[in-house]
């Protein structure tokens, strides 16, 4: 840090009496986080604290004198792996490494251990002090949330790969066969006695709105194309399709400064969807803006419109929009995210919505 | 008599296209292809004068259908009838030697009237 003005007085230091050796010695004893021990210059352990007893399981009259590969799981020690480490120690002066060890019952755990070689004035290696910190809870947090990463990744793939399937089912078989039949309707309604043209015209249309609904429905479970141009590309192409049809000047504001990896930007495109669509069938709104913003690690997006708000929708209260709403947040909520249904002071809703970074790499 | 062949996969489709094309007095349709290669196979064979022409069908599509009958059977001209709107599918049938394209959906109308404009153009193919 650079200062310009004038450096501030220092504190005056509190004359202190220096501590004898024994209260450094009671302090590394007392210390239950941490297994704070010295080893001799061939690896025997030669000194032993409370943290270590809690560690490793061992008293001290158990394992003083014993080689420190004692606490290495067997695979370690056929490579090697102790007196390698003590070898990187002397010639670096410390080593630091993460690994299962072994308690005294046998059991595993996940250790972060420093070994710092100690020399005397004389340069002679006088032993090692070792640090040995329990690390098993933070690994299983860790491995908890890979496994979540994995689980989320093979969920969005595995709705991606049914919404296709059922795309193009739908546009395959129903529509195609509803085609048929409004084609044969037309014809029958050119052969019907007068009275019944109307009914059969009728049928006809309400089979082609049908036929349109369905293409839509086959327009919105198809795959975003993210890898191609990225997630707000694919927004506003989407955003470009529908908002005419619905009459809604849109935007997409960028202000991500790095693009979500395609899982969740997948997650992104479907929420933003649903809260399209609801956008367009319950909020009698003119605009929608979409913004997405990089914020702590994830990505923030904001659906905001100038509609009537929720609370004036008469469908929200029949509970019609509940399942939407249910979806965008599970959506959400499973991604390790969140996501929030709001009033906006200024008039309209706001749905906004974050997901974690899920890359490993970002 | 303008002479149709009708060419799609899906079977109610094909049916009701031929009632559609043959409730009018001028026009006969020669023959109804499921397959792609049944429709160059009868195409080359009846020699119609208009093809109506799925885009998704078994064994090549029709895609490969409109390309070989360019060659095969140059006076007759290809329309389009298919569920796909899509930019990238239009024009990549009409590279292929596709006259019009029709999104399946039209009015009954809109078929019979552009199977009998095809046939009455003196212009040729793209």
């Amino acid at each position: 840090m650079v200062h310009s003005g004038p450096m501030p007085n220092p504190p005056r230091r509190r004359p202190v009496d220096r501590m004898p050796e024994s209260a450094f010695q009671l302090l590394v004893e007392g210390v239950v986080d941490y297994a704070i021990f010295m080893l001799d210059p061939d690896g025997h352990v030669a000194s032993w604290n409370s943290g270590a007893e809690r560690i490793k399981g061992y008293r001290a009259d158990d394992i003083l004198g014993r080689h420190f590969s004692t606490f290495y799981p067997p695979e370690d020690i056929a490579a090697g792996k102790p007196d390698r480490e003590l070898e990187i120690a002397i010639a670096e002066g410390r080593l630091e490494d993460e690994g299962w060890r072994l308690r005294k019952d046998g059991s595993r755990f996940w250790a972060n251990v420093v070994i710092t070689a100690l020399f005397d004035a004389t340069g002679d290696l006088r032993g090692f002090g070792k640090v040995t910190r329990d690390m098993t809870e933070r690994r299983r947090a860790e491995q908890a949330l890979l496994e979540r990463r994995r689980l989320v990744h093979h969920l969005v793939e595995a709705q991606e790969l049914e919404r296709r399937r059922i795309a193009w089912d739908v546009h395959d078989d129903s529509i195609q066969s509803m085609v048929a039949v409004g084609m044969r309707l037309q014809l029958l309604a050119d052969r019907v006695p007068e009275e019944h043209v109307a009914t059969v015209t009728r049928l006809d249309q309400a089979v082609r709105s049908a036929v349109e609904r369905l293409r839509m429905l086959v327009f919105r479970l198809r795959p975003p194309e993210i890898d191609r141009n990225g997630l707000v590309a694919a927004l506003e192409e989407y955003l470009g399709d529908v908002a005419p049809m619905w009459d809604l000047a849109h935007a997409v504001r960028d202000e991500l400064e790095r693009e979500p990896p395609v899982d969740t930007a997948i997650t992104i495109f479907r929420i933003c969807q649903e809260a399209l669509t609801n956008v367009h069938k319950h909020a009698r709104a003119t605009a929608v803006e979409i913004t997405l913003s990089t914020v702590d690690r994830g990505t923030l997006v904001v659906i905001a419109d100038d509609g009537i708000g929720i609370s004036l929708t008469r469908d929200h209260q029949a509970g019609l929009e509940h399942f939407g709403m249910i979806e965008m947040r599970e959506r959400a909520e499973t991604a390790g995210g969140w996501w929030t249904l709001g009033i906006r002071p200024e008039g309209g809703t706001a749905v906004r919505f974050w997901l974690p970074t899920t890359s490993d790499t970002a | 008599m303008t002479r149709v062949l009708i060419c799609d996969d899906d079977i109610m489709i094909g049916e009701a296209l031929h009632d559609v094309l043959t409730a009018e007095s001028d026009l006969a349709v020669v023959a109804i292809a499921h397959t792609a290669s049944d429709a160059i196979d009868l195409a080359e064979r009846h020699l119609p004068d208009i093809v109506v022409l799925d885009v998704r069908m078994p064994g090549g599509g029709g895609i490969r259908v409109a390309r070989e009958l360019r060659d095969r059977c140059p006076t007759t001209r290809v329309v389009a009838f298919s569920a796909y709107a899509d930019p990238a599918t239009v024009a990549e049938m009409r590279r292929a030697g596709v006259t019009e394209y029709l999104v399946k959906g039209v009015p009954n109308t809109d078929i019979v009237a552009t199977v009998r404009r095809l046939a009455r153009g003196p212009f040729g193919k793209l």
